[in-house]
C-alpha cells in the first residue's frame, strides 16, 4: 500500500500487534452476563459538549470491572464510547443543486484506538455502511421541508467500538460476525438524536436505538432472547437493531442479521423494547440540556450591563 | 456608544453581534481598558486550567483526556512489535541510542482535526495543513526531547553459546525487535491552542503507557508478550516538558507609525483570539529532576511584533504553567 505522505507513516518495516501467550496457570473466564435477559446496561448520555458546534452529544456504556481485568493486561470486554456533533443547519454550497429539502449526510467515524486491532485513518467500507444505516434512521424524523437549500453534517466519531465477540474464542483469526456494529449503530442512533436535538433541529419525535439478539442459552440446550447483547458475554445466533419512534409506534431502520427462524418477530420486539428504554435515558439527556440552555440565557440577561460589558468607541 | 442601558434595544446590540462584526476592534476595547480583561473573561496573562483523565481507553497500552477549557483532545497510545529482521535498512553499529528512536521511526504521533471538532474541520477530507504541521511538531519535539530512554523499546534476547564458542565467551545480547508507539491524537473539540493541549495529552499518555513484558521465542521464531500485569512495566519519561503558547495582538497597520502601535501578549488564546493573532509564540520548557528549567523549543512566527523583553515576560510566564500543568499532570 503506497504511504500516506499526509500523515506520519509506520516505520517502513512494518509492525505486528503484539501475540501474548497466556501461562497455563492463570485462567482466562469469558465474561458472564450478569443482568437480567431484559435489563438493559446503564448509558451515560449528556449533550452540548462541543461549544463550537450547533449540536453535541457524548454517549458512554461505562465497563463493567471484573477481577481479570486487572491482572490482565487484555481487556476482557470493550465498553461502547461515541461522540456526536451536528454542524448545520448551514447554507449549501453555491454550486450545489437546488434542494427543496435539508440534505442530511452522516459520517461515522472508527478512532484507530477504538477496537482491539487497529483501524487506518481513512474510512473503510464498514464505517461507510454504518453512515448509511444512521442516515436511514435519522432521515425518516427530521423534519426537512423547514429548511430548503440547506445542508447539515452529522459527524460520529466512535472512540471505543464494541467487540464482534470474545477475544478468546477467535485466537488469531478476527471473528467477523460483525456483532459488534450492531451495537455501535443503536449508540449511533441514539446520541445523533441527541445531538439533533441539541441542535434545535425540529424533528417529528426522538427517535432511539435498540439492540437485541438470540443467543444460544448457557444454561440449556436452547436459546433465548436478550437485550443490548455484549458479544463477548453470549454465543450470539442472530441480532436485530432498531431505531424507533416510540409516540408514533414507527421504526425508521432495521437490521438485522443471522438467522432468527421464527423467532424473527419476537426478536424485533425485544429490539423495539430496547429502545424504549434507551428513550428514557434521551429524554432525560434532552431535559437535561434544555433547563442549562434556560438558565444561561436567564444569566446572559442579568450580566447585560454589568461590569462584563465594555464601551466601544470610534 | 455606551452599553449598559437595557431600554434602548434598538440601538445596542449584544456582544456577540460586535465579536462577530468587528471582531479585531472589538478585543482591542477589552484590551485598552485600565485592567485589561479578554472576551472571555481571562486577564491577558491567564491560562486555562487542565483536566486530565488518564487510562479511560480499554484497546490502549496508555490514554488520556486532556480538557483545557472548551478545547478537549484524546490521545491513545498502542504499542506494536517491530521485527529487527523487518528493517530494510538497519541501525548502524555506531549509532548513537539516542538517534535510534528518530532513525527507526519507533514514534508515530498522529493528529486528527477532521472530527468535527469545528465547523471548520469536517470530516470526509484529508488532513489540512494545520493538522499536518501540527503532527509535524509533535513527532519533531518528540525527538528533540529524548524523553524517552530507547532502552525500554528494544525487545533483547541473549543468545545460547553454540558449539563454536570457546568457553568463558560472554553471551551475546541481540535486539531482535523494537516496540513501535502509535500515538493516535483526536480532536473531539477545538477551542483554539490545540498545541499546547495535544502535547499534554502525548505527554500524559506516555506516561501512563504501560509494555507488556516481551521475548524471543526461538522456537516459534517470534515475539511473545506476557497478558500479566504484573509482568509489565509502565514507561518511564526523563522529563516532563510543557508547552506554553501566547498570541500576540497588536493594533499597527500600514497606514499607522509603528510606535503608535500597541501589543499584547495573550497567554493560551482561543480560537477567537487566534482568528484575529496572526503571531504565535511556542514556548517548550523542560526540567529534568533537580535541574533547572530548560528552554526545550522556542518558535514564533511573523516576527515583527514583538520585542525581546516581551518574550523573557512570556518566559517566566512559560514556566509558571509548567509548574502547575506538571503538578496536574503528575498527580492525575
Amino acid at each position: 500500500m503506497q504511504a500516506d505522505r499526509r500523515r506520519v507513516n509506520a516505520p517502513p518495516g512494518g509492525t505486528t500487534p503484539p501475540v501474548f501467550a497466556t501461562p497455563s496457570n492463570t485462567p482466562i473466564a469469558r465474561p458472564v452476563r450478569s443482568r437480567q435477559p431484559d435489563e438493559h446496561r446503564k448509558i451515560f448520555l449528556r449533550t452540548g459538549f462541543v461549544p463550537s458546534a450547533s449540536g453535541s452529544a457524548y454517549y458512554e456504556i461505562p465497563p463493567e470491572t471484573t477481577s481479570q481485568s486487572k491482572t490482565l493486561l487484555i481487556p476482557s470486554s470493550s465498553s461502547l464510547k461515541i461522540t456526536c456533533t451536528v454542524h448545520g443547519p448551514r447554507p449549501l454550497p453555491r454550486n450545489a443543486a437546488f434542494s427543496p429539502n435539508l440534505l442530511l449526510s452522516t459520517h461515522v467515524k472508527f478512532a484507530p484506538f477504538a477496537t482491539r486491532s487497529r483501524k487506518g485513518y481513512v474510512r473503510d467500507s464498514s464505517e461507510r455502511d454504518l453512515g448509511m444505516h444512521l442516515e436511514s434512521a435519522l432521515r425518516g424524523v427530521v423534519i426537512g421541508e423547514r429548511w430548503p437549500k440547506s445542508g447539515c453534517e452529522v459527524v460520529i466519531t466512535v472512540l471505543e467500538g464494541e467487540e464482534d465477540g470474545w477475544w478468546g474464542d477467535a485466537q488469531g483469526a478476527e471473528k467477523s460476525g460483525g456483532w459488534g456494529m450492531m451495537g455501535v449503530l443503536a449508540g449511533c442512533i441514539t446520541v445523533a438524536s441527541a445531538a439533533l436535538m441539541d441542535a434545535g433541529i425540529d424533528c417529528v419525535d426522538m427517535v432511539s436505538g435498540g439492540v437485541a439478539a438470540l443467543a444460544s442459552d448457557e444454561r440449556g440446550n436452547g436459546t433465548r432472547i436478550v437485550l443490548d447483547p455484549s458479544p463477548s458475554e453470549h454465543d450470539i445466533k442472530a441480532a436485530c437493531v432498531v431505531g424507533y419512534l416510540q409516540s408514533r409506534d414507527e421504526i425508521t431502520e432495521m437490521w438485522m442479521k443471522g438467522n432468527a427462524g421464527v423467532q424473527t418477530e419476537a426478536l424485533i420486539d425485544e429490539a423495539v423494547k430496547a429502545a424504549v428504554m434507551t428513550r428514557s435515558v434521551l429524554g432525560e439527556a434532552v431535559k437535561e440540556s434544555v433547563e442549562l440552555k434556560a438558565n444561561h440565557t436567564d444569566r446572559n440577561v442579568k450580566e447585560k450591563g454589568s461590569a462584563n460589558d465594555v464601551t466601544m468607541t470610534g | 456608544m455606551s452599553n449598559g442601558v437595557l431600554t434602548a434595544p434598538g440601538l445596542a446590540f449584544p456582544r456577540e453581534t460586535f465579536a462577530k462584526l468587528t471582531p479585531g476592534p472589538f478585543l482591542h476595547t477589552h484590551l485598552k481598558q485600565t485592567k485589561p480583561l479578554r472576551p472571555n473573561g481571562r486577564t491577558p496573562e491567564e491560562f486555562r486550567q487542565p483536566i486530565v483523565n488518564t487510562g479511560s481507553l480499554s484497546h490502549s497500552n496508555g490514554s488520556t483526556v486532556v480538557r483545557v477549557g472548551d478545547t478537549a483532545v484524546v490521545c491513545g497510545v498502542r504499542a506494536e512489535v517491530l521485527l529487527a529482521s523487518d528493517i530494510p535498512n538497519p541501525p548502524r553499529d555506531g549509532m548513537q541510542d539516542e538517534e535510534l528512536i528518530e532513525e527507526l521511526g519507533l514514534l508515530v504521533p498522529n493528529l486528527e482535526l477532521s472530527t468535527g471538532c469545528s465547523p471548520a474541520n469536517l470530516p470526509g477530507n484529508p488532513p489540512g495543513t494545520v493538522a499536518q504541521s501540527l503532527s509535524y511538531r509533535l513527532l519533531t519535539l518528540l525527538h528533540d526531547s529524548h524523553i524517552i530512554n530507547p532502552a525500554d523499546l528494544r525487545i533483547q534476547y541473549t543468545e545460547p553459546p553454540t558449539e563454536d564458542d570457546e568457553t568463558g565467551y560472554a553471551p551475546r545480547i541481540v535486539t531482535k525487535a523494537y516496540w513501535t508507539l502509535y500515538l493516535d491524537i483526536l480532536c473531539i473539540a477545538h477551542d483554539g491552542n490545540l498545541f499546547d493541549a495535544a502535547w499534554a495529552a502525548v505527554m500524559a499518555a506516555l506516561r501512563n503507557t504501560v509494555l507488556p513484558k516481551a521475548w524471543w521465542d526461538p522456537d516459534r521464531e517470534m515475539i511473545i508478550c506476557s497478558p500479566l500485569v504484573s509482568e509489565a512495566t509502565t514507561l518511564q519519561l526523563h522529563s516532563l516538558p510543557i508547552a506554553s503558547t501566547f498570541a500576540c495582538f497588536s493594533t499597527s497597520s500600514h497606514l499607522k507609525q509603528r510606535k503608535e502601535a500597541e501589543s499584547w501578549i495573550l497567554a493560551d488564546p482561543d480560537s477567537f483570539e487566534e482568528e484575529i493573532c496572526n503571531d504565535a509564540l511556542t514556548i517548550v520548557l523542560a526540567r529534568h529532576q533537580n535541574a533547572q528549567t530548560r528552554i526545550l523549543r522556542l518558535s514564533k512566527t511573523d516576527g515583527s511584533q514583538v520585542n525581546a523583553e516581551a518574550v523573557q515576560g512570556c518566559v517566566a510566564l512559560a514556566e509558571q504553567k509548567r509548574a502547575v500543568w506538571e503538578s496536574i499532570l503528575t498527580g492525575g
